[in-house]
């Protein structure tokens, strides 16, 4: 009889009432969706609390762990330019890689290796000296160009509150992820987590940037944020994981003329 | 002359001790050179055999299309109009068939590894059920959507068996990471280096990993009735392809992915075609052909002078012994020619004697080396191409190795057979030692 009971019109009409009530009170009891301006206006925040406006150079240094070989360690000086979208990677440590660099000129990325002394124009999304990260983990960012947001919920990720996005690439845009979710914290709009997808909706990496930074920007009478810590998980192979710390943040004007392939070049010798 | 014969081998069989030394050594640098011939030949068919199985046909039509300046990719569009001038200019032509060309990671749920994909369209590959040779699976089963056909020494690597699932990530011409889900539907057989880092994949599912059109491929693979018509029948399709309206670019001894830093540097964008030999898509790898025929050439060189220096001692120690027989026939009336000769001849039947030998030894020992399948260590197997010792016998290559051998031992006589001849009669005769 109780079987019966359960699915007796009456118990069943009963029960949609309360999940029509649950739903309604949905977005009180864990947070209102946000709308999608709203989303925009996190993604923009996102993109200038990141972009200098001036001159930015970082050291930083790359770990590689990957399943039956031995870790790696690169240490690198990163060069921006943000008024000229210019970025300059040259890296320092160890002495195999000493010299070999990445300089991004218009649209293309090129790679110089002092060994055998020449340029090699690589894709924009090159996997940075081999590691998981690449060009966009050490670029200014575009997100609220780029992507279109959607509310997926608002969550806890440990002891910060967060909001989780979904982001979907805008039609016409080439991007290394056309699908890409946030977990961007309330209290101050950085991101906590980051996870990639592939064209196919697989899972390709999964990332964290758990301590953020920030510095006074004088050009941009404003704080410049950056991540001190990404934490990349590689999805596919799943043994295999970068990390990479950002560090000696420097925001004075760099010399004029030295995103040029001469003066990467110069440094290599 | 036949009486010169029946003197030179008398005398060598009354010397019997030092003939069996010196042909003895001579059978020795034949047998090694034959040996080393036939592993040449050995790799060489390996390396064809596999790279005409997983790479490259007789001739490809390939190329590269250029969305922007600054990046390429091995695509050929709109193929089928290309294929159709092939088949209607080639008048020896055996078949045709297009294939996708990709790079991309393999991923098991145990390990990866990156791997070239042919992207093959079953119904128009007949040479492949032919050559592969399954050690599990089904080799019809390629013909499904999301499938892969992998090698032996990859599905030991990557841990995975028919059935198993496997994941490709790739970068695509656009820049986009994108990946494709597959089911392993055979395992084959290695055939050689070339093996163990390319894997089969069905056309339909590459152009869906790289988000490319049914129009495009990678390239045209075509194999030829004879392969000695490969230059004659490279210049037709040139000339065609040209007449045609096509770009094509100039010949360079390079595989196709070698070229691409080159063309990247280029300031064009759309289609040009690159028309490649068999020989120059596997150019990184032939290295290896020229350093076993250079070690050969080497070895052989060192222990030929050695042997010559052998040959000079013993035909002076012959002719010492035999002055007074010298000075006998020359009085008697022999000419200093026949004298010279007379030498000679006792050189060369050594030759020839120690180069059958050696010839029939390097052989035989080639082929009870075959028979065994010696596993190579893996650092090897870049000269060798294969995991397990591989000797080719090519009659033409041992018959030109012992003809060298015995025309240098010919040779070499020559300066104490022309001393030999020059001797005086009455100097000989009275010669006491």
């Amino acid at each position: 009889m109780d079987g019966f009971n359960r699915f007796s019109p009456r118990s069943s009409r009963l029960r949609g009432g309360m999940i029509v009530l649950l739903l309604a009170l949905a977005p009180t009891a864990f947070g209102a969706a946000l709308t999608k301006e709203k989303m925009v206006d996190i993604l923009k925040g996102i993109d200038l609390r990141i972009r200098s406006g001036g001159d930015y150079k970082a050291l930083v240094y790359l770990e590689q762990h990957q399943k039956d070989k031995p870790d790696t360690a690169q240490e690198a000086l990163c060069y921006r330019r943000d008024a000229d979208q210019k970025l300059m990677i040259l890296f320092t440590k160890p002495k195999t890689d000493a010299g070999k660099g990445y300089l991004r000129v218009d649209r293309n990325l090129w790679y110089y290796d002092p060994t055998v002394g020449k340029w090699e124009r690589r894709t924009d999304r090159e996997r940075i000296g081999g590691t998981d990260s690449n060009r966009q983990d050490f670029d200014q960012s575009d997100l609220a160009n780029q992507y279109d947001p959607a509310f997926v919920a608002e969550e806890k990720l440990g002891n910060f509150k967060v909001w989780h996005l979904k982001l979907t690439v805008k039609p016409g845009i080439d991007v290394a992820y056309p699908l890409v979710e946030f977990w961007v914290d309330e209290a101050t709009g950085n991101y906590l987590k980051r996870q990639d997808f592939a064209l196919s909706g697989r899972l390709m990496r999964t990332s964290y940037d758990p301590k953020w930074d920030k510095l006074y920007s004088e050009t941009k009478k404003g704080d410049l944020w950056f991540p001190h810590e990404i934490h990349i998980y590689d999805e596919i192979d799943k043994a295999n994981s970068t990390l990479v710390i950002i560090q000696s943040v420097d925001l004075s004007p760099l010399p004029e003329n030295m995103f040029t392939k001469a003066w990467l070049e110069t440094k290599s010798r | 002359m036949k009486q010169l014969f029946l003197i030179a081998f008398r005398n060598l069989l009354s010397h019997g001790r030092r003939s069996l030394m010196l042909g003895g050594a001579i059978a020795g640098v034949t047998a090694m050179l034959v040996f080393l011939g036939c592993l040449s030949s050995g790799v060489k068919k390996t390396m064809l055999d596999a790279a005409k199985t997983v790479a490259t046909g007789d001739l490809n039509v390939g190329g590269y299309y250029k969305i922007t300046a600054g990046q390429s990719a091995p695509l050929v569009t709109d193929y089928k109009k290309i294929q159709a001038i092939v088949e209607k200019t080639l008048p020896d032509l055996d078949f045709v068939t297009a294939r996708g060309r990709g790079w991309a990671r393999l991923v098991s749920d145990q390990n990866s590894m990156q791997v070239g994909i042919a992207g093959v369209d079953m119904a128009h590959e007949p040479q492949l059920p032919k050559i592969l040779k399954l050690k599990e699976g089904n080799l019809q089963d390629l013909a499904k959507p999301g499938s892969v056909l992998i090698f032996e020494s990859q599905a030991k690597k990557l841990k995975v068996k028919t059935g198993d699932n496997m994941v490709f990530s790739v970068l695509t011409d656009r820049g986009v990471n994108n990946t494709v889900d597959v089911r392993v539907a055979g395992v084959a057989e290695d055939m050689g280096l070339l093996t163990s880092w390319n894997v089969f994949m069905p056309q339909e599912s590459l152009n869906r990993l790289y988000q490319l059109n049914d129009s495009t491929t990678g390239a045209i693979l075509i194999y030829l009735k004879d392969m000695k018509r490969i230059p004659q029948d490279m210049d037709l399709l040139r000339k065609a392809l040209t007449g045609a309206g096509y770009t094509v670019l100039d010949r360079a001894n390079k595989a196709f992915w070698m070229k691409m830093q080159e063309v990247n540097k280029e300031e064009w964008t759309g289609q040009k075609l690159d028309i490649t030999t068999w020989d120059d898509e596997i150019s990184y790898v032939t290295w290896t052909l020229q350093a076993i025929d250079g070690l050969s050439f080497l070895l052989t060189s060192v222990l030929l002078v050695i042997i010559a220096v052998g040959i000079m001692n013993s035909l002076w120690i012959a002719i010492r012994e035999r002055t007074r027989e010298i000075g006998t026939l020359r009085a008697i009336g022999m000419r200093r020619r026949l004298v010279m000769l007379m030498f000679v001849l006792e050189a060369f039947c050594l030759g020839v004697m120690g180069t059958a030998v050696g010839a029939l030894l390097g052989s035989l020992v080639a082929i009870i080396f075959n028979a065994m399948n010696i596993p190579v260590p893996p650092g090897a197997q870049f000269f060798t191409m294969s995991s397990t010792l591989k000797f080719a016998l090519v009659p033409g290559r041992i018959f030109g190795g012992a003809a060298v051998i015995t025309v240098c031992c010919t040779v070499i006589s020559l300066i104490p057979s022309f001393k030999a001849a020059r001797m005086k009669p009455v100097t000989a005769i009275s010669h006491v030692g």
